[in-house]
């Protein structure tokens, strides 16, 4: 019987975590992803009691959050369900909507710290307005080449999905523009 | 270089990739012949100056928009969704 072993994008038993001055970063194996798509025509579905969000919107209600990828299109998240069939019970809360799993193809990060220093972080990080990544907005950009949904869920929180290929890549760019953002806080 | 985009907001160019003249969007009919069709997939304007064009947002919502450009001074005049502009001229 093969012994297999669950890890953690960043090949971990555990989740990463960091913390640098005011910013930590953690890993969240923990959270299912699954991406929802309306066929030609359709409206859209409130799964879960959770409205979709318009462009650049991100929404969360019940342990779901869904942010908007593209027209028709989003991702919806639930915290602490990465090991059950989060899609299966999405598509049955979205009758006649796609839904496909999308969990293992991601890796999430998450950054916290005060709004300033979050900010300070996005400044650095991704080429964006800042209203972009205003609390309860989410998009999809380029970060050190590679591409990732940067999602501020309140104030004091910045979660990066990235390609769970490149989560090493990914964890080495947050750690650093953390670490020389705050090199100099700490006394 | 920013891109005005209709539903996002101003991005960065480095998160589109560039297709060529919107023009590409006006497929001849089926029955046009080869001649129409030669002309559409080989024959484009070089404008010095307003062009519209295919840009895509690859690493954004991949959405393809219609970006009209001044080739002399990479002035952006404004963009829309290309779905938009096919649904108008449908």
């Amino acid at each position: 019987m093969t012994d297999l072993i669950p890890m953690t994008a960043l090949g971990g038993a555990a989740p990463r975590s960091r913390r640098h001055g005011a910013l930590s970063l953690v890993e969240r194996p923990d959270i299912a992803l699954a991406s929802l798509a309306l066929r030609r025509g359709a409206v859209a579905p409130a799964p879960g009691g959770l409205v979709l969000p318009g462009p650049g919107g991100l929404a969360s209600a019940d342990g779901l959050a869904a942010f908007w990828t593209g027209p028709g299109q989003w991702m919806v998240e639930a915290a602490g369900q990465a090991e059950a069939d989060f899609a299966a019970a999405l598509a049955a809360m979205a009758p006649g909507c796609s839904v496909t799993e999308q969990t293992d193809g991601w890796a999430c990060f998450e950054v916290a710290g005060d709004a300033a220093a979050l900010e300070a972080l996005a400044e650095r990080l991704v080429n964006l307005p800042a209203a972009a990544l205003a609390p309860g907005r989410a998009t999809r950009t380029v970060l050190h080449h590679m591409g990732v949904f940067a999602l501020r869920r309140d104030p004091g929180c910045l979660a990066l999905w990235g390609m769970r290929s490149a989560a090493g890549s990914l964890w080495h760019a947050l750690d650093q523009a953390a670490l020389r953002l705050t090199a100099f806080d700490e006394t | 270089m920013l891109i005005p985009h209709p539903l996002l907001g101003p991005r960065d160019a480095q998160e589109f990739t560039y297709l060529g003249d919107a023009a590409l969007m006006n497929r001849p009919d089926p029955a046009a012949g080869e001649d129409a069709f030669c002309d559409h997939v080989y024959l484009r304007g070089n404008p010095a100056g307003v062009h519209r064009e295919l840009w895509f947002h690859e690493q954004g919502d991949r959405s393809w928009l219609v970006v009209t450009r001044n080739t002399l001074t990479h002035e952006i005049l404004g963009a829309e969704l290309a779905t938009d502009v096919a649904r108008r001229s449908e």
